[in-house]
């Protein structure tokens, strides 16, 4: 299966270079294209299978509404998008679309009137921020801009507005790939190894790891600092930091930051390190309580067998037969 | 006055009284056994970042201790015949906790296998083993009531254990938590403690001359000694070979047990469908869309319901229309269960998601509640201690290819139905091969049954009953001897109410 799959990208991807190199438009042969993306990637010119539930990286769908959920589309250098936010849209729905770039594409985001909607002939414009720009191509139910994205200052929301009995406006938000790192404070120990792993969706260029040293961050050289620290890229998506030899120093803020053509991401994460008298305390506290229910239920065997010793008139004798078989088995109870 | 009535372990058993502290304490070692693996899971994500490791190798672990737990069966009951309940409790409650302390100051992936694999496994089986045990010495009448009761333990200790696990490793990270943890897991020595030994010498001192004349040398609690088998015991042992010395401490002659291998053969069976479903529950749940949060809600649905259904359950198998037929209920049990399993995929949303957790957990309580309760039934209290030890070893083979066997299903036809029909299908065959052959066994031993009594009623054969009772562990008498002090119970239920039994 992975086979044919890789076989249909690189086919769809050719095409692609093809249609781009035939329109002129963007500059794709100045940016490698790196063979890793195009194996964990689709390409798509035009409209692309919608993929619920699945977590493969994936085309933009541009038939569904949209969530309010950010779409993982990562794209090799000279491709082209297409993303559509349909209005007015369900009810209850954000206008609103999270689109996730890397490298350098040509994006156009288009808003589509939805035909079954009441809004006739609306006024259309598009904005980024306070500025307006201008149209690259409408027809009578869409409205569209192209955009070249070279660098991180294209980056950034658009909105298209329409002005017709009432406003609407839908929103792009253009971003580089978020990282995955650990949300909750990483807890270690004195003189143990610490594990820092961050994990993204594209290949960025590089990964650098920080950390705060009083209030200004610094970069974790790896060269410098052998012994200590360990940095390695586990693969193209994932790099992983590896502190040795603990102390209470080490604690606090430690952030790996990916560069990619469109800007640089960054996943922050927590360190503390404890002392072993942290589990120690709770730990010791528990043996306690088990020494001591054990030594009172024992204790409490103890009492009322000898309190039903001499229950009963005819008991008493008879239990003078069984102490020494009682006392012997009593010792062979004791571990 | 008719003399009091005996079980096949030579006492009255008390069915009251310090049976229910014995009872708390099972179930506090049952559900350690039964539900630390499983709450362990949550280390994985981070044992794996730390040793650099696949999810395959950190599964390992709890594969060991799942195993070991299982296939200890056999070393926990040579050591319960040996010396009793409480050391062998004791000392797995040790054993568990020195192998989490030492795994907090583990680094390596294989020093990780011994101490939480094989040394926690190892006590585990140390705890669970005995624990069961210890039920049937204690209760005969109310007998499914304590099981269900004991069993209830593993639930509640889940929904206990699984909160408090998030809770350790968010605070003090993976070491420090399995370093808390062997601390609580120390606590089995509690519920060890709890384990007062019973036996012939050890219970009231009123049928004491009654006794000592019917006392046989089988008395299950060797590390009580008892003046009257000890000779007993001299007499027999002079003349019986190597065989019998080694079923003293695992009864093997139980291989010809009807009732045993009917039980062993089934339940083997049965857990090839048991255990899968609740590893893929969430999983599949998630793969038809639904979120994760409400994905483990079905998970908590299901352990809720279990510990319900645990303690109901022994309530209904003790009824007095049940518990003569208790094999029939049980095998209507599996045979519910794998149904349950067979109508899953017909579930499309999360309201049918719901309603099959809420059956399933039923169905998953009521057979837990009688996994034990059927076998003492079928072989008795006092062989109970070997056989309970051959039976999980058998089963610890299938326990283990289950899951397995129902991942390599999803991954082949990338669905999860069958996985599900598998479940299903296996577990409705094991029930209905139980409930044919128990009906099969029932007429064997109601015909065995006419034809001691005709014995009995012989004069002759006096000396004959009491070689019989002699040989009691021995394989010459496949009856389940529960029936029949189960009968004249009903006759001479006044005399037990009288309260002969102290503790």
């Amino acid at each position: 299966m992975p086979a044919t799959f890789v076989g249909r990208c690189l086919g769809r991807l050719l095409l692609l270079l093809l249609c781009v190199s035939f329109s002129g438009g963007s500059p794709a042969g100045k940016y490698p294209v790196t063979t890793t993306q195009d194996a964990s990637q689709s390409q798509a010119n035009s409209l692309t299978k919608v993929q619920v539930g699945l977590n493969e990286s994936s085309g933009p769908d541009l038939t569904t509404q949209d969530f309010k959920q950010p779409s993982k589309e990562h794209q090799s250098n000279g491709s082209f998008l297409q993303f559509e936010i349909l209005l007015p849209g369900p009810p209850g729905t954000l206008l609103e679309r999270n689109i996730s770039l890397a490298n350098a594409t040509t994006v156009e985001l288009s808003c589509k009137l939805d035909p079954d909607s009441h809004l006739k002939s609306p006024q259309v414009t598009w904005k980024r921020g306070n500025e307006t720009i201008s149209h690259t191509s409408k027809t009578e139910d869409s409205w569209s801009i192209k955009l070249v994205i070279v660098d991180s200052s294209k980056m950034g929301s658009y909105s298209c507005i329409l002005k017709g009995e009432e406003e609407i406006s839908a929103t792009f938000y253009l971003h580089v790939p978020k990282i995955e790192a650990r949300e909750k404070p990483i807890i270690t120990y004195e003189r143990d190894t610490a594990v820092m792993v961050c994990k993204s969706d594209s290949t960025p260029m590089a990964w650098t790891w920080y950390m705060m040293s009083g209030s200004k961050p610094v970069i974790i050289n790896e060269s410098l600092w052998t012994d200590k620290y360990l940095i390695s890229r586990l693969s193209a998506n994932v790099t992983r930091l590896r502190i040795l030899k603990l102390t209470k120093e080490d604690a606090g803020v430690y952030w790996c930051e990916a560069v990619f053509e469109l800007g640089k991401s960054e996943g922050k994460m927590k360190l503390k390190v404890l002392s072993i008298m942290a589990p120690l305390k709770p730990f010791i506290a528990i043996v306690a309580e088990v020494i001591i229910l054990v030594t009172t239920i024992i204790l409490y065997e103890l009492y009322s067998k000898r309190k039903g010793k001499c229950t009963g008139e005819k008991a008493c004798d008879q239990t003078e037969q069984l102490k020494s078989g009682e006392s012997s088995s009593a010792s062979h109870r004791k571990i | 006055m008719s003399p009091p009535v005996l079980s096949d372990l030579g006492y009255v058993l008390p069915d009251g009284g310090w049976g229910w502290a014995v009872v708390f304490g099972a179930s506090i070692s049952i559900g350690f056994a039964f539900t630390f693996p499983k709450a362990f899971t949550i280390y994985f994500k981070e044992l794996q970042a730390a040793f650099s490791i696949s999810y395959s190798q950190i599964a390992w672990t709890t594969s060991i201790m799942c195993a070991t737990t299982y296939g200890g069966g056999p070393i926990s009951s040579i050591l319960v015949n040996r010396y009793g309940s409480r050391p062998v409790v004791m000392f797995g409650g040790l054993l568990c906790g020195v192998g989490m302390i030492s795994a907090a100051f583990c680094t390596s992936i294989l020093q990780l296998y011994i101490c939480v694999g094989f040394i926690t496994g190892l006590g585990l089986a140390l705890n669970l083993q005995p624990s069961v045990i210890i039920i049937g010495k204690y209760f005969l009448k109310r007998r499914p009531i304590a099981n269900g009761l004991a069993m209830a333990g593993s639930p509640v200790m889940l929904c206990t254990l699984a909160p408090l696990n998030q809770f350790l490793f968010d605070n003090f990270g993976w070491r420090g938590s399995f370093l808390i943890l062997g601390a609580i897991l120390l606590n089995c020595c509690v519920a060890g403690a709890l384990f007062r030994p019973i036996g012939a010498a050890t219970a009231s001192a009123k049928p004491q001359d009654a006794l000592k004349g019917k006392i046989t040398e089988d008395a299950t609690e060797m590390s009580s000694p008892k003046n009257v088998p000890v000779e007993n015991k001299t007499e027999e042992e002079e003349g019986k070979g190597c065989c019998e010395k080694i079923n003293r401490y695992l009864d093997f002659s139980l291989f010809k047990h009807r009732g045993f291998l009917i039980y062993l053969i089934g339940n083997v069976l049965m857990f090839l469908g048991f255990f899968a479903p609740i590893v893929f529950l969430a999983p599949y749940a998630k793969h038809t869309g639904i979120d994760e949060y409400s994905a483990a809600f079905l998970l908590s649905v299901l352990a809720i319901v279990d510990m319900v259904a645990r303690p109901a359950t022994g309530i209904i198998a003790n009824s007095k229309w049940v518990r003569p037929r208790i094999q029939y209920f049980f095998s209507f049990a599996i045979a519910f269960n794998g149904a349950c399993h067979l109508l899953c995929p017909l579930a499309s949303n999360y309201m049918g998601l719901i309603v099959y957790s809420s059956f399933f957990g039923l169905a998953f309580g009521m057979v837990c509640a009688m996994l034990f309760e059927t076998l003492m039934d079928l072989v008795g209290a006092a062989r109970f201690t070997s056989a309970v030890g051959l039976v999980t070893i058998a089963e610890c083979c299938t326990i283990l290819l289950g899951p397995p066997i129902g991942g390599t299903l999803i991954d082949t036809f990338g669905d999860y139905k069958y996985m599900f029909i598998k479940c299903g299908a296996v577990m409705v065959l094991a029930g209905t091969f139980l409930f044919i052959m128990n009906y099969y066994n029932y007429r064997m031993l109601a015909k065995e049954e006419k034809k001691r009594k005709t014995k009995e009623e012989d004069p002759k054969s006096v000396r004959t009953e009491n070689e019989g009772r002699n040989n009691w562990n021995r394989d010459t008498t496949q009856d389940g001897p529960e029936l029949e002090p189960l009968r004249e119970e009903q006759e001479g239920v006044k005399m037990e109410t009288n309260g002969t039994n102290e503790v």
